[in-house]
């Protein structure tokens, strides 16, 4: 079935984007195979957050560079993706760290019945990792979104100075905000109908305190929070290198 | 002097009132919270593959009658945290009291609010910084949605058996789309040309997706799902899944292609429509390559824990993926399908409905 599905999405790709969407099709079984080496790393033991860098790195070099080509706006989104990465993953850090939030829970018993739990790999890096990776094609999306758009402006006006070309970039930021947060806010809310018909009738105060609930919300406010930080970043570093 | 700007100033004290609140809010619970004060771990055993700990932990009441006393209780936990907890000195505990109050039947749970509190009042902070008014538009359309979402769901676990889950959800999924596109972009021509775009292309997609799992039902292991086990209407459960996981992305294509097609035609109102289609196709073709690696990333990251464990049990990686990653691929290239079809539909549309408003002026 998947392979039916993979075939339709390269069928359809090319049909609207050519060879643009054979470049696409490709980006994305690049980022899927990065995806799933990541994990075969992990089963061999290597540290999950260090592997979780490693394949952010890749799949912003991947989608900005391969698929968008190597130009001052690519390169101005690649540094902004990385250090908002790297504030991202302070703050995952800190909190996946001090809420103690495991792998699993009393819901996941049946799927994971019969493994033994004892398999000398910490969970909770598992999970930062996870949290990192996750969150990186937002952040990717958006930040390419407002480079390329300041790099239009620039090129239709090139006597802008570095402040107004800021502020446009913020300005176009502030347009693509409300349909990023609409775009994650649907890719993350299943999970959350199938925890509110397990838990029919869990109090607020359980809920709210609930590790699987705040799993859930935790990767949700964290892909919120990086998606917004990258508009100011990459709009101050685009600014900064055009106006060079 | 440089001028203070108050709204910054209210809006920080705001956020550090709420977040001292999310620290010191034990009286609002009804459960014993118990405060880590030290914590005694010791090793159980040391097998050469992992250690177990217990913990030994003697904190104070902080809520309810017995507030103020000190008690000791017991925690249990494994290096790779794969089940358990983890408590460390200064984590705020729930706690079953015995009749009495003088001693600890169980630890129930860790309060993890606060954390939660932090993130969201960053979140908010950053959307009205960076998005002023067009963020706080955001947040509106936020927690319509979320309310919309609540809604939905209590109506849903209270009818357990009078209401399709589809069904409910189908309708859902349309006051979705209008709500937040009515909510961020205003009324115009442009907002119902993405309107009705993304419900046309919802249509669609989730018609082909409907199909296709339809017919491969029986290949698909179900169970892999994420809380399936508690749904009485599985089947519509997945299919709900895959209707409201690109819900978010069709829409932001949907509006981005009408707002660029309106641009063209309020810029040249004789642009002609093969140009229209053009451009169109550009756009276009601009933003659903990171859109799809957004569905990828966002959601089939959520099957890593499980492969992880699956795999460390000595399970060939390859079948791990295929067994409880398999679905949440199915979900996401769905999506992809959707998002790319998405394209057409919206051009088809927008031109149809922004072109005949030219028509009519003139």
């Amino acid at each position: 079935m998947n392979k039916l599905l993979f075939l339709l999405l390269f069928i359809l790709l090319l049909t609207v984007g050519k060879k643009r969407g054979a470049k696409t099709f490709f980006t994305f079984l690049t980022c899927m195979a990065l995806i799933v080496i990541y994990i075969v790393f992990m089963r061999f033991g290597l540290n999950a957050i260090v592997m979780a860098f490693i394949t952010t790195i890749l799949a912003s070099l991947i989608s900005l560079f391969f698929l968008n080509g190597y130009s001052i706006k690519t390169k101005a989104a690649f540094i902004s993706v990385m250090l908002v990465q790297i504030v991202a993953f302070i703050l995952i850090y800190i909190v996946t760290k001090s809420a103690s939030i495991g792998a699993f829970g009393e819901e996941s018993l049946e799927v994971i019945a019969g493994f033994n739990y004892d398999i000398n790999y910490n969970m909770n890096d598992v999970l930062i990792g996870m949290y990192l990776v996750s969150i990186v094609g937002t952040v990717i999306d958006t930040s390419i979104s407002v480079s390329t758009a300041m790099n239009e402006v620039y090129e239709n006006n090139p006597k802008l100075k570095e402040k107004e070309l800021l502020k446009s970039g913020l300005n176009i930021g502030g347009d693509i905000l409300s349909t990023t947060i609409n775009t994650l806010y649907f890719a993350l809310i299943s999970g959350f109908i199938g925890f509110s018909m397990w838990h029919r009738g869990m109090p607020l105060e359980q809920m709210i305190n609930y590790k699987l609930f705040v799993k859930a919300l935790i990767q949700a406010l964290t892909a919120f929070i990086a998606s917004v930080l990258i508009i100011p970043v990459t709009a101050y570093i685009t600014s900064k290198m055009l106006t060079k | 002097m440089k001028k203070i700007n108050y709204k910054l100033v209210i809006l920080f004290i705001i956020s550090l009132a709420i977040i001292i609140f999310g620290f010191v809010n034990y009286s609002l619970y009804k459960t014993p919270i118990l405060k880590v004060n030290t914590v005694v771990n010791s090793k159980l055993n040391e097998s050469s593959k992992e250690t177990h700990y217990s913990q030994k932990i003697t904190g104070t009441i902080m809520n309810g009658k017995y507030k103020g006393k000190t008690l000791k209780a017991t925690n249990r936990y494994s290096s790779s945290l794969v089940y358990d907890d983890k408590i460390s000195k200064g984590d705020e505990i729930f706690v079953e009291l015995s009749q009495d109050g003088s001693s600890i039947l169980g630890i129930t749970g860790i309060k993890r609010d606060k954390y939660l509190i932090v993130l969201a009042v960053i979140f908010v902070d950053l959307l009205i910084l960076i998005g002023g008014k067009k963020g706080i538009k955001t947040l509106i359309s936020l927690v319509f949605n979320v309310g919309i979402s609540s809604l939905a769901i209590i109506l849903y676990v209270n009818n357990y058996f009078k209401i399709n889950l589809l069904a409910m959800y189908l309708v859902v999924s349309v006051i979705f789309i209008i709500v937040s596109l009515f909510i961020t972009n205003g009324r115009s021509k442009k907002t119902l040309a993405a309107i009705l775009s993304a419900i046309c292309a919802l249509i669609l997609s989730f018609g082909l997706s409907f199909i296709l799992i339809k017919l491969n039902e029986k290949r698909i292991y179900i169970w892999s799902l994420e809380y399936i086990e508690a749904i009485y209407d599985y089947s519509n459960y997945l299919y709900v899944s895959v209707l409201l996981c690109g819900l978010g992305a069709v829409m932001d294509i949907s509006i981005t292609i009408s707002s660029a097609l309106n641009e063209l035609i309020e810029k040249n109102s004789k642009i002609s429509k093969s140009a229209l289609i053009k451009s169109g196709k550009i756009i276009s073709k601009d933003i659903v390559g990171t859109m799809i690696n957004v569905m990828l990333f966002t959601c089939y990251t959520s099957v890593i824990p499980t492969v992880i464990l699956a795999s460390k049990n000595s399970m060939p990686i390859i079948k791990a993926l295929e067994f409880y990653g398999g679905l949440e691929l199915t979900i996401v290239l769905c999506n992809c399908v959707g998002i790319v079809l998405t394209i057409p539909v919206s051009l088809f549309i927008s031109i149809m409905i922004l072109n005949k408003k030219k028509g009519s002026v003139e």
